[in-house]
């Protein structure tokens, strides 16, 4: 997953290394995301979650459709 | 001893040896930390491989990920704590400043062309920035190439 200044850079990125573009979050998204994911991995108790858990993880910051499906 | 406590100490003694010295533990340094014999954490951290919960370099079965934490220096870098932790992606990076819950920096740059970017969180959150993130390959396939994604 990588930083980018803006959309027209992703999409010369795409380009410049064949690749399809993907799923463009903002910051406010992928922070979001990622101290869902993250916080508590430090916690004595953290265990992987369920692919039920993350699918819910996931509805929950709205990240739905093809791209964000698990299964 | 219990297996999945004791795989369950050798991350947390992961985690925290990794957090406290900013450098990615080697097994023999977990071993010794624990005080345990080597071939039981590295059998141990192949377990906490296996399923899913870190990643292991391919010949040295030394530790990769832990998640969000790289070994290896990367293009994404994290000032907390008083030290510099490198993310796989982005993505890691921002669960670096999420899982040790400080004020920090992070340092990257446009996939694309560079331009220096920096990210700066406070009191939880991060501040106003441009840019944007890309997820390239969809979520059911990151763990086909952990390191590609």
């Amino acid at each position: 997953m990588l930083l980018f200044r803006g959309e027209e850079h992703v999409a010369r990125w795409c380009v410049q290394w064949s690749q399809a573009r993907g799923a463009l979050l903002t910051i406010d998204q992928a922070w979001r995301l990622a101290r869902a994911w993250y916080q508590n991995k430090m916690d004595p108790a953290w265990r992987r979650p369920t692919l039920e858990e993350t699918e819910r993880l996931m509805a929950s910051l709205g990240l739905t459709g093809p791209f964000w499906n698990l299964r | 001893m219990n297996g999945f406590s004791f795989d369950n100490d050798v991350r947390l003694q992961l985690y925290r040896q990794f957090v406290a010295s900013g450098e990615p533990p080697t097994s023999e340094n977990l071993a010794a930390g624990m005080g345990r014999p080597l071939a039981e954490v590295r059998a141990a951290l192949e377990r906490l491989a296996a399923g899913k919960a870190i990643v292991l370099q391919p010949e040295s079965r030394e530790i990769l990920m832990a998640n969000p934490l790289s070994a290896v220096p990367t293009p994404f870098r994290v000032r907390s704590q008083g030290r510099w932790f490198f993310g796989s992606c982005v993505w890691d990076a921002m669960g670096i400043v999420a899982m040790l819950g400080d004020e920090a920096v992070l340092d990257a740059s446009c996939g694309c062309c560079g331009e220096a970017m920096g990210l700066t969180f406070r009191a939880g959150e991060p501040l106003p920035a441009e840019g944007v993130v890309h997820f390239a390959i969809a979520a059911r396939r990151w763990w086909e190439n952990i390191v590609f994604t």
